[in-house]
């Protein structure tokens, strides 16, 4: 299915898709994972299935190796799946070329990395403009936008510095910046305050609880802290790869629950 | 480095043009003006047999004389000489030597022959009635001549045609004395140890020509380039005549094979010079698409496509080239205005051990031309080009999620 009929038959998704139900962000089934390093096999994900309606505040949790990056890294486009179906904002994400998966990332994903991944050689704006720019913005909304948005966010100031002159908190906020510049049906963030210091994570969390709930972007992300997983509306943990519990923390988040926990 | 090692590539590759190209140029002048020009029109036959009793007729020579003095042809000539072509014997007192006799119209020889230039005692011929005779310096010492000295010249008189040959002296062997005015040095061993320039009407006395009688038309154009052009145009000016038309190129076919050869040398030179200019930019750019793994694998993440990645590192290496393009040209041609003015001595590099088979002028003068710097850029361009599609392919290919990983 190409990227163009795809997207044709994303409202259609939405309304009539796997789920049958409405405003799904990302529904998964039966995805497996296996890596390989030459001989060995190293299984990360063992037919997970997890639905997640738009405006959802999610966390994964689990111990190194229990498959949360992969999983986001598969929700993202960022990686395929061995098997299952994935479909993120109807899409089905397997049967997308690998152009068709950049430009759902450009389009409907935001993404926000646990090592920041800024580029170096740009701005602090620069950096946070760089999807707008992909996107063919034109500079002055470019700038209007992110203007806007680095005001809201506490980053105003910033915007000539490079990421080496910024502390890990506002590089990481940079980072929400620009995958929210974009304004994404889903924000995907792994570990995003694992460098982080408790105040700078806290400032973080205040950031990115704002925006879903003013903005309704579906955040998921995946994190080993404590109090990122209290302040999630929802909690997915992950041991080896499958999912062994999936609690909602909040009565307004969840419109669709969890179907399935694999094992 | 790498807009430096590009730009390099393309200084040398317009140096060394420039300069083979002046060379060439030099030596094509050189050798046309020692030898029968750009264009020469002889006697049919004579370029094969060199037989000395092929010669012009008086209207040949006249409808010559006519087509080079009107436009457009008179515009590009350089000049035109008539010549009368024997060999013979030549004696003074104390030795003998064979020599290539060349009986000349001084006035018109200066502006055709480079021997008038390169008089190293006494003087070029002045007078077309004077029994005077040029000789080279090697013939010079063999003799134990110098300027002044008294030497006789034997050679057999030219068959006019058979039916006046027998009533003429056609075929005796007539000889006659003449004065050294002047000796010349040109560099070539042949020319210097047995070629003898005397007046037309000397020679023609003496080999038993007639007044009009001569045994080829030199040639030489302001341009070598259009000795082809103007040759076709004597060709059909002179169709139905017992002459034979020739540029240099056919005139001097081993001068022409020489200067192929040597093209030829140069086109491999270039290539090689190229490749390791082009391995080492493969090098580098591949080098920076590895290093710039993690940020290609950024973009990728954040939605730039495959084929856009591809675009953007051509685009890069299309501003690198044009950079180092623009480096190549100044620094070429400086180069080679450098070379072109002041020109390449050799005498500083070889001392005066200088062969003297090719390059007559120890002084090499760089000629580059449009057409040249155009192919040699373009050459150039399309090269970094095409080296710029494997990194292109390769960050094309930068594989998600890995590529994220910060080392």
């Amino acid at each position: 299915m190409s990227y163009q009929s795809s997207k044709q038959s994303a409202s259609q998704a939405a309304e009539l898709g796997p789920a049958g139900a409405s405003r799904v962000a990302v529904d998964l089934k039966e995805v497996t994972k296996t890596y390989h390093t030459g001989p060995i096999e190293v299984p990360a994900l063992r037919g997970v299935s997890l639905r997640i309606a738009s405006g959802e505040f999610v966390a994964t949790a689990g111990p190194s190796g229990s498959g949360k990056t992969t999983l986001l890294n598969i929700i993202g486009g960022l990686d395929r799946a061995d098997s299952g179906e994935v479909w993120v904002a109807g899409h089905d994400l397997q049967r997308l070329s690998l152009s068709e998966l950049a430009r759902l990332r450009l389009n409907r994903i935001g993404f926000v990395f646990q090592t920041y991944n800024l580029l170096p050689v740009l701005s602090a704006l620069e950096n946070a403009e760089f999807t707008l720019l992909l996107q063919g913005v034109p500079a002055s909304q470019r700038r209007e936008r992110v203007e806007k948005l680095f005001l809201e966010i506490g980053l105003d100031g910033l915007e000539n510095r490079r990421p080496a002159e910024l502390s890990g908190g506002q590089q990481q906020r940079v980072a929400v910046a620009r995958a929210m510049v974009t304004e994404p049906a889903l924000i995907l963030a792994d570990e995003p305050t694992a460098n982080l210091d408790s105040a700078s994570a806290i400032a973080l969390l205040d950031v990115m609880e704002h925006l879903n709930r003013t903005t309704g972007t579906t955040f998921i992300f995946s994190t080993h802290d404590p109090q990122v997983m209290e302040r999630a509306h929802r909690l997915i943990r992950l041991r080896d790869g499958q999912i062994v519990s999936d609690e909602t923390r909040e009565s307004r988040q969840p419109q669709i629950t969890t179907t399935k926990t694999a094992g | 480095m790498t807009a430096l090692a590009l730009g390099l590539g393309l200084a040398l590759l317009l140096i060394s043009s420039g300069l083979l190209d002046g060379g060439h140029e030099q030596t094509v002048a050189d050798g046309v003006r020692l030898g029968p020009g750009d264009v020469v029109i002889q006697a049919k036959g004579y370029q094969d047999s060199g037989t000395p009793d092929l010669l012009l007729t008086a209207a040949v020579l006249t409808s010559v004389k006519q087509f080079l003095q009107t436009p457009p042809t008179k515009a590009i000539l350089r000049g035109m000489s008539a010549r009368l072509l024997a060999t013979g014997l030549l004696n003074s007192a104390t030795n003998a030597s064979s020599v290539a006799i060349v009986g000349v119209i001084p006035q018109d020889e200066r502006s055709v022959s480079l021997i008038p230039e390169r008089m190293v005692e006494g003087t070029y011929l002045d007078s077309n009635k004077a029994p005077g005779v040029v000789i080279g310096i090697e013939l010079a010492r063999k003799l134990g001549v110098k300027v002044g000295s008294k030497v006789v010249l034997m050679t057999q008189a030219v068959r006019k045609s058979a039916a006046a040959d027998k009533a003429s002296t056609g075929g005796e062997m007539k000889s006659t004395l003449l004065r050294v005015s002047g000796v010349f040095r040109t560099g070539l061993q042949p020319i210097d140890a047995g070629v003898i320039d005397l007046p037309l009407s000397v020679a023609q006395t003496l080999l038993g020509a007639e007044d009009h009688q001569v045994t080829q038309i030199a040639v030489v154009l302001e341009r070598e380039g259009d000795s082809p052009m103007v040759a076709d145009r004597l060709r059909e000016r002179l169709a139905g005549q017992p002459v034979e038309v020739l540029t240099w190129r056919e005139s001097m076919p081993m001068l022409a094979q020489i200067l192929r050869l040597d093209h030829s040398f140069n086109y491999v030179m270039n290539v090689v010079v190229l490749t390791m200019v082009g391995l080492g930019i493969l090098n580098t750019i591949l080098m920076r698409v590895l290093e710039r793994r993690y940020e290609f694998g950024v973009c990728a993440a954040l939605g730039l496509r495959p084929l856009q990645l591809a675009t953007m590192i051509i685009g890069e290496s299309l501003a690198l080239t044009s950079i180092s393009l623009a480096l190549g040209l100044a620094l070429g041609l400086g180069m080679n205005h450098y070379f072109a003015t002041t020109g390449l001595d050799f005498r500083w590099i070889f001392g005066h051990s200088l062969p003297p088979a090719l390059v007559f002028d120890p002084i090499l003068y760089s000629r580059l031309s449009a057409s040249r710097i155009t192919s040699s850029v373009t050459v150039v361009f399309v090269m970094a080009t095409l080296i710029s599609l494997y990194p292109a392919l390769k960050a094309a290919r930068t594989e998600l999620p890995d590529s994220l990983k910060v080392l």
